[in-house]
């Protein structure tokens, strides 16, 4: 009978958790969509395990299509929880063409503008530095016509 | 005792289950049989990627409104017939153009006839069980007060974005794949309609490119072509896709060059697309896409 109590219990705490944890990462991304202050598009969601030692870091891909004469603006915004610190790059075929995290100089950004003069299908990646665990929300907005 | 607690717990289970899945109306037993999957030409990843890269609900609104185009009610769907959309097929397609639909009214700050679509999307997202992630009475609050119009906006488009998602994760990528198509064909509509009114060598050049998303689209009907809707669709979205086989995009190359400005990292791209559409051909996309849209919608 107690294991039945164990069982029981043990189900309800997942609901539960699962529950908060999905109104969390969703005022994570209200949050980070007010944040860019600018007309909210779409939002990436991802939560990532930590990379295997050696081994490439875990990222996350998103396709999208960004059209010419147009300014967006990408945000990314940690869960409260993330170990990691996220980063969030946009590529064009295989060519990066814009990054919250800038190698040279190892600034971070929590948003970077991107003046959008080629319309194509564009990929985001999302990671978090030194191949950590983290859950982080990615966000694309329209800022203006250019 | 023990009795006692186990009772408070499974009633504790079946209220947090209620709770936290929203899912309530996934558990009706609702008949899919118009649908069916289809063998895939193309990979579950691949149409993941072509239904997400689909530009959002508000972009070509946006573009429109940003060109300082009047805001016209005639480019809307009507909402007066929604429930005599019966199938799946039928109520995905329409939450599509509502959505789209949506963000024009939004964009416009229209919050007197927003009303009217939230409603038309709520009961076609409950058709197809996605009704729990469309907050209806926050959204209407938002509307019948006409303020905090940017939490309307947020909440509309996110609510669209997490019904599209739900369903992709739960194998219906058929459901999802006509929302998106909803919102394309709404929005190239929109635009080719704006363009017949108020010419603008931007307009012109947004539907041109229009080009690369569509031939996507169609290989994701294409998947689904078996089944005689889609069947019907892919043929109508053809129509419109022939006209662009002979639209040209060529690409200038260029490095992309970020800069900092007052703190905000900017990434400038100077490799530039484009696009190169006669006035004949717009005006026959602009015919066509007129024609194709009035007969889907009442498909």
């Amino acid at each position: 009978m107690k294991k039945l109590i164990f069982l029981l219990s043990s189900i309800l705490f997942v609901a539960l958790y699962s529950h908060i944890q999905a109104q969390d990462i969703s005022q994570v991304v209200a949050q980070c969509a007010a944040a860019a202050d600018a007309v909210y598009l779409k939002d990436y969601v991802v939560n990532l395990d930590a990379s295997t030692p050696g081994g490439a870091p875990n990222q996350a891909r998103f396709a999208l299509m960004l059209s010419k004469n147009t300014k967006y603006r990408f945000s990314i915004c940690p869960a409260p929880n993330s170990e990691g610190e996220p980063i969030l790059q946009l590529y064009d075929m295989n060519v990066m063409v814009g990054s919250t995290f800038i190698e040279a100089t190892g600034k971070d950004f929590h948003m970077f503008d991107f003046n959008c003069q080629k319309s194509a299908i564009y990929h985001i990646f999302i990671s978090f530095k030194e191949g950590k665990a983290g859950e982080a929300v990615g966000v694309l907005s329209f800022v203006k016509r250019l | 005792m023990i009795k006692k607690v186990i009772y408070v717990l499974l009633a504790m289970i079946l209220i947090a289950s209620c709770k936290s899945g929203g899912d309530k109306a996934d558990s009706l037993d609702l008949d899919d049989s118009d649908i069916v999957r289809g063998e895939l030409e193309v990979s579950g990843e691949v149409m993941q990627d072509i239904i997400q890269s689909v530009s959002s609900p508000v972009e070509m609104a946006a573009l429109v409104k940003g060109l300082g185009v009047e805001f016209s009610n005639k480019y809307l769907a009507p909402t007066d017939d929604v429930d005599e959309l019966t199938t799946s097929f039928q109520k995905a397609y329409h939450l599509g153009i509502y959505g789209a639909d949506l963000g024009y009214l939004n964009m416009y700050n229209k919050t007197a006839n927003v009303i009217d679509y939230i409603s038309a999307i709520k009961t076609l997202a409950d058709g197809i069980r996605v009704g729990q992630f469309f907050d209806f009475t926050t959204l209407k609050r938002l509307a019948q007060s006409s303020q905090n119009l940017d939490s309307l906006m947020y909440l509309s488009v996110h609510s669209f974005n997490q019904m599209d998602q739900y369903l992709r994760d739960n194998n219906r990528s058929n459901l999802s794949a006509l929302m998106v198509i909803g919102v394309w064909v709404e929005g190239q509509y929109l635009a080719t309609q704006v363009a017949k009114e108020a010419p603008h060598p931007d307009l012109a050049e947004r539907i041109g490119e229009q080009k690369i998303i569509l031939e996507k689209l169609i290989l994701i009907v294409k998947n689904f072509a078996k089944n005689k809707q889609f069947e019907n669709l892919l043929t109508e979205l053809n129509k419109i896709y022939e006209l662009y086989k002979d639209i040209e995009i060529t690409i200038i190359p260029g490095e992309p060059e970020p800069r900092e400005e007052n703190g905000m990292l900017i990434f400038v791209q100077n490799e530039e697309s484009v696009v190169k559409i006669t006035d004949e051909q717009l005006n026959t996309i602009i015919k066509t896409t007129e024609e194709v849209r009035n007969k889907l919608i009442n498909m």
